[in-house]
């Protein structure tokens, strides 16, 4: 396998990206959503309602499951810093999955279907370059730019999260911690590489972009039962549960690439179109 | 490069489930020649050209090209060949530069300076170089046809397949198509399989050509061969002054004539013969002896196109002619 060909591949889908505003658009949006938008509005309520706010009785069972240590820590806190502390550190964690994920399966997606659609595809596969190649081309033109948004999604995040707990805390700021790190440079790629794999081999197998992001939309679920176990308590991001999942996506990174490489045959792309 | 034949299939096919795109197709292309692959529309022509091509496997049969298999050597293949898609193929929000210079790389053309003059030499060519930095979603159906073309041509492959080469083209640049294909296999010996239902394009360009329809061979050789399945013999069309009855019986009399039709309003005369060589001067001495004032005397062949048809035709109703 050479290189080269798979960053031609990367640079070729990169600069055709660039100029299509219909995949730039969600895949800057959905990030600035999570980020910017929806911790600004949670985030807000309590810092403006002050320590009236008793916003943690919904977080109980979440809080009971911390670490003894954070437990300890969130004792000595005020009702308002435990509301923003957990907000800002737990509730939001998950949310930090789904970018990467969902960034990622609107640029899998299009990545052979699309050039399907386009009539391109024929053209692309008449090259020289393997199918190996053209599938890690392919995967990287996903990742890279879905890691780069989940990046900024993360700087942006800790800028509104400093600013409130700078005040709330008493000049402490929260972000970035070891497992948010571990969140962000551990799991969400792992996790990102994993699902823009799988979505590259349904984009083979499928006839068009929308096709190939309906079933890659699937992918979301056990990201949103990880939200939804954190938020009533039944799971916790901590730094072991951060570093389980780490392991488990590397090893679920390692087998899908292998699929991937194995499954992944341009010759069936357009026997399945025809 | 391995020897000829530059394309050798035998008994090709292919099926999408139940349905047969291409029936034991056989034929070989030598080094060098323009062959053409000529057949109505769903004829199974493209199916050919991608399984060549190695873009989907046969389903039966075997394929070398270049020397390669299809089968077992489909890199080796790709690396030789040039292909012309059934559509442009082009990436429209990259400029026409940048298409050619993705595919020069994706080739192997690795050195930048050669990449950049071929690239140049292709699009100034192609009357396409003032247009480089142009985005190809603002190009004519021709230019996108044109890019295509030099996108296949960017490797400077010994063996090119061209689906519809001239489609979407103006006559101008139709031409300097067909020029470019004709000095292409005679001067450099480049191979052409060329899939086209234009048949102005493969009586002009192809040597050879295999007729195909529903998927299966009906006839393969050159034109005058394939005229001759068609119609045997020829036929000698005298204009006269008058059609003179007496002249009528002369030539009926004489020897190796298959059929004389006449039509006395415009004056034309038409004779059927097997061998008009040999036969013609006799007939045109007799009918001026028998006082026929000869205005013209044209030999009719059956067009390609008339050949064509009758054989796609002749095809519909039975089996296999190749």
């Amino acid at each position: 396998m050479k290189m080269e060909n798979v960053i031609l591949v990367f640079m070729k889908d990169w600069r055709e990206i660039r100029r299509n505003w219909q995949i730039i658009l969600p895949v800057v949006t959905i990030p600035i959503v999570f980020s910017v938008f929806l911790p600004l509005v949670t985030l807000l309520i309590p810092y403006l309602a002050g320590t009236s706010m008793s916003a943690t009785q919904g977080f109980e069972s979440l809080i009971n499951n911390l670490p003894s240590q954070v437990q300890l820590e969130m004792a000595e806190m005020t009702e308002q810093q435990r509301t923003i502390y957990m907000i800002a550190l737990y509730f939001f964690a998950p949310f930090f999955l789904i970018i990467p994920l969902m960034a990622s399966s609107v640029l899998a997606s299009d990545s052979f279907a699309g050039e399907k659609e386009r009539k391109t595809i024929e053209a692309l596969l008449a090259t020289p370059i393997s199918d190996s190649e053209l599938f890690l081309g392919k995967t990287m033109v996903s990742f890279v730019p879905a890691m780069a948004v989940t990046t900024l999604a993360f700087a942006l995040y800790s800028v509104i999260v400093n600013a409130i707990s700078f005040s709330v805390f008493g000049g402490r700021m929260l972000l970035p911690n070891l497992v948010w790190l571990l969140l962000i440079f551990g799991v969400a790629p792992t996790i990102a590489l994993a699902g823009i794999g799988l979505t590259v081999i349904i984009s083979a197998r499928v006839k068009g972009a929308r096709e190939a992001q309906q079933i890659s939309a699937l992918l979301l679920i056990p990201i949103f039962i990880l939200l939804f176990g954190q938020a009533s308590g039944a799971v916790v991001l901590g730094p072991l549960v951060v570093m389980a999942l780490i392991g488990l996506f590397v090893v679920i990174d390692a087998l899908v690439i292998y699929l991937g490489v194995r499954l992944f045959h341009r010759e069936e792309i357009l026997s399945r179109l025809a | 490069m391995p020897s000829t034949p530059a394309i050798e299939t035998i008994g090709l096919a292919k099926r999408f489930n139940s349905f047969t795109a291409v029936n034991d197709l056989t034929f070989k292309v030598s080094e060098g020649e323009v062959f053409g692959l000529l057949g109505p529309n769903g004829a199974g022509k493209t199916t050919t050209i991608r399984m060549l091509a190695c873009l989907i496997p046969p389903s039966n049969g075997s394929a070398s090209v270049a020397g390669y298999d299809i089968a077992k050597d489909a890199s080796k293949v790709r690396e030789n060949v040039g292909v012309l898609t059934e559509n442009p193929s082009l990436y429209e929000r990259l400029t026409a530069y940048e298409n050619m210079e993705f595919f020069a790389q994706a080739y192997g053309l690795a050195d930048q300076s050669k990449r950049n003059a071929r690239i140049r030499e292709l699009l100034e060519f192609f009357d396409l170089w003032s247009r480089r930095s142009d985005r190809v979603v603002t190009f004519s159906k021709g230019m996108k046809q044109k890019l295509a073309i030099a996108r296949a041509l960017i490797h400077n492959p010994h063996i090119i397949f061209l689906d519809e080469p001239t489609a979407g083209l103006d006559p101008e640049s139709a031409k300097s198509i067909r020029d470019l294909v004709e000095r292409l296999s005679q001067q450099e010996k480049h191979t052409f399989l060329l899939c086209t239902h234009r048949l102005e394009d493969a009586e002009r360009l192809c040597r050879r050509m295999i007729i195909i329809n529903k998927g299966r061979g009906v006839a393969v050789g050159t034109i005058e061969e394939l005229r001759n399945r068609v119609e045997r013999g020829h036929v000698i069309e005298i204009a006269l002054k008058e059609v003179d009855r007496k002249v009528v019986e002369t030539v009926k009399r004489l020897n190796h004539i298959l059929n004389v039709d006449t039509n006395c309003s415009s004056g034309l005369m038409r004779i059927s013969v097997e061998d008009h060589d040999s036969v013609t001067p006799e007939v045109v001495r007799s009918v001026v002896n028998a006082g026929g004032q000869v205005l013209s005397v044209n030999v009719l062949r059956p067009s390609l196109e008339e050949a064509y048809l009758k054989l796609v035709k002749k095809e519909e109703g039975r089996g296999q002619l190749v």
